[in-house]
């Protein structure tokens, strides 16, 4: 039986499928018409095709992809403001700023308008909302959000639902899980990795984390593999969802209550999950593809056929929910961090998956991947959570060596190092360096 | 009886519709009317970005 109240938008979510992709098809025209009009970027790149041209799904074929360099390429001397090419308003009416992480090169500006702004609130209202967040939620958020946009996001959604929002950005760890307790918080918005370090951190200043009374908390910034979401699930005794997005398109996809995949969020968004050799054709149920995704709002940053980069698996529609959209059964990472490796493709995730799931006594871990004369070397530097005899470290590291061999069918040169060595984050990790590109030869 | 159920649920978004154009209409109707008073048309505009939200969540549905 559907509850009403579980959804945000009852209409919208419930929609049958083809209505909703009726509406996805005449919001994409009505943007792209948009896009034409305003975005001198698009004027260009969309010359010589009309928005009537788009009838249905496979017409969409027929346009460029967008990529994050062509954004870069676009505001690089470009217009007359910051923004480049890539503006679709008068300056006059942005309101905020803010910029991509700059993770894989020169951060790209995004300018918002207020209308821009209020419709990816709207968006975060639905992923805050699909994951039980209400009136009576006090919602902390441990981090200065600076000019990247989660944060923000969920700050002002979580706002609009009407919780009451705190900010904890001045405070250093102790100070946080000190004012999350001291204000009886109930929910948190996190990066996964942030979460993992105050629950520790929590547990050495003789804190149960689960204690505290987090209820649910939504990460943000980083892959969640489902046992990282485990972990944190455990250590916070809270209900965790993922959501996926970025700063360019915006988040578009979250999971319900069921957590088992993700909902895409139709119609705000068009999402095409394409095959990743040629990026020409839509995959099926079960698949991995890269998801290329148009925002149907936005109009200070018109944005058409975004690729997003990101690899996702293509889920099975119809959730017991009852939300009719598209659903992504598993995000596996980023294309950007899919590398060959003595020629296995490899991605980070799979080791995250295998020490968050198998290895909990190790705390942190970096991935370093250098040619050692003509061969790439993959090193793996593991730190425990407390100091361990040489016995139990070689016990250690000789079960990471096994696991990983099998599951990536790479051997991994495994280096231990003392606990708290490693470097923590607190907004987007970088567990993984890749130093072949640039290195010379020998090193 | 499930028809019915449908029939309700176009009714009601169609009046949700009407009223959305409707505040529209008057918003930008005040928004002449206070033209040059900063206090009237930054809340005016205010106003039209949270319609441009219902037209998304709201009118578009009401269209198919």
């Amino acid at each position: 039986m559907i509850d009403r109240q579980d959804f945000w938008n009852p209409f919208l979510e419930t929609l049958p499928r083809e209505k909703l992709v009726e509406i996805e098809l005449k919001n994409f025209r009505r943007y792209m018409r948009y896009a034409k009009d305003h975005s001198e970027f698009y004027r260009k790149t969309l010359a010589g095709v009309e928005p009537d041209d788009i009838r249905n799904r496979e017409d969409l074929k027929s346009l460029p992809l967008t990529d994050k360099e062509d954004l870069r390429l676009a505001q690089e001397g470009k217009g007359t403001t910051i923004y480049g090419d890539l503006l679709g308003v008068d300056p006059k009416e942005v309101s905020d700023f803010r910029q991509t992480s700059g993770t894989t090169g020169k951060p790209v500006y995004v300018p918002e308008s207020y209308e821009s702004w209020q419709w990816r609130v709207e968006i975060w209202c639905h992923i805050l909302w699909m994951a039980g967040f209400r009136e009576t939620d006090r919602v902390f958020i441990p981090f200065g959000y600076n000019v990247y946009v989660a944060f923000w996001e969920g700050h002002y959604a979580a706002q609009k639902l009407g919780c009451d929002v705190v900010p904890g950005g001045a405070l250093d760890t102790i100070g946080r899980i000190n004012k999350m307790m001291e204000i009886g918080a109930t929910a948190l918005l996190n990066t996964p990795t942030y979460g993992l370090h105050m629950a520790e951190a929590a547990k050495k200043m003789g804190k149960d984390p689960k204690e505290i009374g987090i209820q649910r908390m939504v990460c943000a910034g980083e892959p969640l593999p489902h046992a990282t979401r485990s972990m944190l699930e455990d250590a916070w005794g809270a209900e965790v969802y993922d959501h996926i997005g970025g700063t360019e398109p915006c988040a578009w996809a979250a999971m319900c209550s069921e957590r088992n995949g993700l909902h895409i969020m139709e119609p705000f968004f068009l999402v095409e999950i394409l095959d990743m050799e040629t990026l020409s054709k839509e995959v099926e149920e079960g698949e991995l593809g890269i998801a290329v995704v148009t925002p149907l709002g936005r109009h200070s940053f018109p944005l058409i056929r975004f690729n997003t980069k990101d690899v996702v698996r293509r889920g099975t529609d119809g959730c017991p929910c009852g939300r009719t959209s598209m659903m992504i059964s598993e995000v596996t990472g980023r294309a950007d961090d899919l590398r060959k490796i003595r020629g296995v493709l490899f991605t980070p995730v799979s080791v995250e998956e295998v020490l968050r799931k198998e290895f909990p006594t190790v705390s942190e871990y970096e991935i370093i991947v250098r040619k050692k004369g003509i061969m790439d070397e993959i090193t793996l530097k593991v730190e425990p959570r407390e100091e361990m005899g040489s016995d139990a470290m070689a016990t250690l590291l000789a079960g990471i060596t096994e696991r990983l061999k099998i599951k990536t069918n790479l051997r991994f040169n495994i280096q231990p190092v003392r606990p708290g060595e490693l470097p923590r984050y607190t907004l987007k990790s970088k567990r993984f360096k890749d130093l072949r590109e640039g290195q010379s030869d020998g090193k | 009886m499930e028809n019915e159920v449908v029939d309700n649920q176009m009714r009601l978004l169609k009046d949700m519709k009407g009223k959305i154009e409707e505040i529209e209409r008057l918003v930008l109707e005040l928004k002449d009317l206070g033209r040059g008073m900063p206090v009237v048309e930054k809340n005016a505009q205010s106003i039209l970005s949270f319609t441009h939200v219902l037209r998304f969540g709201i009118s578009d549905l009401a269209e198919v």
